[in-house]
């Protein structure tokens, strides 16, 4: 079974994403700050992690940088979640390594459809 | 301006008086009728007061009775010079007109205070200027003559000094309502025309030595009776005494002239002088030309001061409302980012709650509600960005996302999206596009940039109307229009309509949902591309938009930007 990591602070979001990977077949880990995310990443070894970039530190941009200078963890598809919808914001998380980025506020199912692409491709 | 009855009164009463006035000379002189209408006109003046304080009710009054009483003791006067014409000075009636006199003053000097003037050190530099201006004249052709005149000394101080100086002290207060809005009235006028007929009376009675009264000289005195009694008549009276405020003082060309007028006095009286052949007793000339120039100097300072205060006063004003502007983009940009977070919520579980892939489906009912609810947040979501990008527009906060953009496929998505809405409302959409059009830019801008037109053009053309978006290339870019059949664009609102929160009146009376941002967003981006959009009253009724955009992105702003909120 394809697993999805979720890192989020926000425990409504977090349920939002989780409940909507799940009923679209995936397994679900949950990580409520970076510390927490990259363990889970090192022990679970998920297929794809989906990363808040605004949660307790280690931050989302910064978990992202540390999986990618892992080489055991290279295969890990990154999706970023950012709160602001800027240029800039999405341009630093595309430089740091994620393959992917989500703005704030948007629709679980096009969140889904992220993953799913991202494991086909 | 309207007239009010009033004010026909007031001229009735005056041209009705001055024409009667010429009667007096067609009677026998020094003799008893000439006598009678001379003191019926000033009787006129006492009860045309007494008149005027009983209609306007003028808050204080009392200055107004010190005038009448001023009035009484002129009569008083008359009455002696012409019972005992040949008196010698200071005779009984001499005394009755230096009474006379310092009570007039009085009466001026009283609305000064009530109207607060003498609290201005401008008003009262103005009133020293004119009495000081004045007092040369006075000097020079009156006083100093009659100072070294032969004659007995009391008749020579009477003539030659007390008279004279009476009137300096009439004028000089009259200019203390120079600075009060009150000196643009007509009762004021009339108030300073009496007195100025008053003082070419006394100057016309001092120059003559074997004055004896009776003749054209008696006519000032009566014009001044008329004029003050037309002056209490008028309802602007009430205005003389009514305290003021203190007004910036500003460079009129009155004021410049009355300046002009004082500090030219002395050396033009000083000419005159100097053709006829005058004594002028120089050190007084000297020390009253000193004075004028200095208080002159005084005046123009304090000018200048209040001007500064006044500039200093707009600069603070001005720097508040900019702060204020940036409070409140900031305000808007921060309030706008934290509705986003709830609003992530809601719309995520709306969107689950109505997912049929859920393990209770909805009943009908329900899912009738959720959809609402999902629409409604949907609303408020794409108000909440607009307001986030409009402020970020404001504080120049705001980068493109430059790619590629096909405006073909941009403009085709944004009819598929529309299609509904215009379905809806009855109104048919077209597009007309010559192929790939492809610009550099960001592309999501883009589409919110025709977005926003294509939905303004459907909001404001009625059901049977039509909307049409063209795509053409262009030498070096492309052209987007936007044309609709709709109410059209008011008059001069050309460009107003791309401005902030702008509301245009059909907007208002046709009950159009919006924020005012659309128009100022879609200009934003267009010029952020280095591009254009403008709008025109098309002939047959409808608007018509333009947008320009160039081949290539040219960045009018720094590429990297300051985060807005983190």
């Amino acid at each position: 079974m394809t697993t999805v990591l979720v890192a989020e602070d926000d425990d409504d979001i977090l349920l939002l994403v989780a409940t909507r990977l799940r009923r679209d077949g995936y397994d679900v880990v949950t990580a409520r700050n970076g510390v927490e995310a990259l363990r889970l990443v090192r022990e679970r070894k998920p297929d794809v992690a989906v990363l808040d970039i605004g949660m307790p530190p280690p931050d989302g941009l910064e978990v992202t940088r540390q999986i990618r200078d892992d080489r055991e963890l290279a295969s890990i598809r990154l999706i970023l979640l950012t709160a602001k919808a800027q240029a800039s914001d999405i341009q630093r998380g595309i430089d740091t390594g994620a393959d992917a980025y989500v703005s704030k506020p948007f629709s679980p199912a096009e969140l889904s459809a992220r993953v799913a692409a991202l494991l086909d491709g | 301006m309207r007239v009010s009855r009033d004010s026909w009164l007031v001229a009735g009463a005056l041209s009705v008086q001055l024409v009667l006035s010429g009667i007096y000379f067609l009677f026998p002189r020094y003799g008893n009728v000439q006598y009678a209408i001379f003191e019926v006109f000033a009787g006129l003046a006492i009860l045309e007061i007494a008149y005027g304080v009983r209609r306007y009710r003028p808050v204080p009054w009392s200055p107004w009775l010190v005038f009448a009483l001023g009035i009484a003791a002129f009569i008083a006067g008359d009455i002696f010079t012409d019972a005992q014409p040949n008196a010698v000075s200071p005779s009984p009636s001499d005394i009755s007109y230096l009474v006379g006199y310092p009570l007039l003053a009085a009466t001026v000097v009283m609305l000064v205070i009530s109207s607060g003037s003498h609290r201005r050190t401008g008003a009262l530099l103005d009133a020293m200027i004119v009495t000081f201006a004045f007092s040369t004249f006075q000097w020079i052709y009156v006083m100093f003559p009659a100072v070294h005149a032969s004659g007995p000394l009391g008749g020579r101080i009477v003539l030659g000094i007390l008279f004279p100086v009476m009137d300096i002290i009439l004028l000089g207060a009259a200019a203390g309502f120079f600075v009060t809005p009150a000196w643009r009235t007509p009762a004021f006028a009339l108030l300073v025309l009496g007195m100025g007929t008053q003082l070419l009376g006394d100057t016309a009675v001092s120059l003559s030595p074997d004055y004896t009264g009776s003749g054209w000289t008696d006519w000032p005195f009566m014009a001044s009776y008329i004029f003050w009694g037309a002056a209490a008549l008028h309802p602007s009276m009430r205005r003389l005494g009514e305290p003021t405020e203190r007004t910036v003082g500003g460079v009129s060309r009155w004021r410049l002239a009355v300046l002009a007028a004082a500090l030219l006095s002395v050396p033009v009286a000083r000419v005159i002088a100097d053709v006829q052949g005058r004594m002028i007793g120089v050190w007084v000339v000297a020390a009253l030309s000193g004075a004028i120039c200095l208080l002159v100097i005084a005046r123009i300072a304090g000018i200048l001061r209040s001007m500064d205060r006044a500039r200093r006063l707009l600069a603070e004003q001005n720097e508040e409302l900019v702060q204020a502007d940036r409070l409140k983009d900031e305000f808007i940009a921060l309030v706008s980012h934290d509705l986003r977070t709830p609003l992530t919520s809601i719309i995520g579980y709306v969107e689950l709650a109505l997912d049929d892939g859920s393990d209770a489906p909805l009943d009908e009912e329900r899912r009738r509600y959720l959809e609402v609810v999902a629409r409604s947040s949907d609303r408020l979501l794409r108000l909440v960005d607009d307001l986030l990008l409009a402020a970020r527009l404001q504080s120049g906060r705001f980068a493109l996302n430059v790619g590629e953009a096909d405006l073909e496929k941009v403009a085709q998505e944004v009819l598929d999206e529309m299609h509904g809405r215009a379905e809806r409302k009855g109104v048919s959409l077209f597009a007309a596009c010559e192929g790939p059009t492809i610009v550099e830019g960001d592309r999501r801008r883009l589409m919110q940039l025709l977005d926003n037109l294509v939905s303004n053009a459907i909001k404001f053309t009625p059901q049977g109307g039509r909307v049409e978006l063209r795509v053409e290339r262009a030498l070096d870019g492309a052209i987007v229009e936007v044309l609709d059949t709709g109410v059209g664009i008011e008059e001069g609102d050309e460009e107003r309509i791309f401005d902030r929160f702008y509301r245009s009146s059909s907007s208002v009376t046709e009950h159009v949902q919006g924020t005012g941002l659309g128009l100022f967003i879609a200009r934003a981006i267009a010029e952020r591309h280095g591009g254009s959009l403008v709008a025109r009253r098309r002939e047959n009724g409808g608007s018509a938009f333009r947008l320009e955009l160039p081949a290539r992105v040219v960045l009018t702003y720094p590429e990297t930007e300051e985060e807005l909120v983190a």
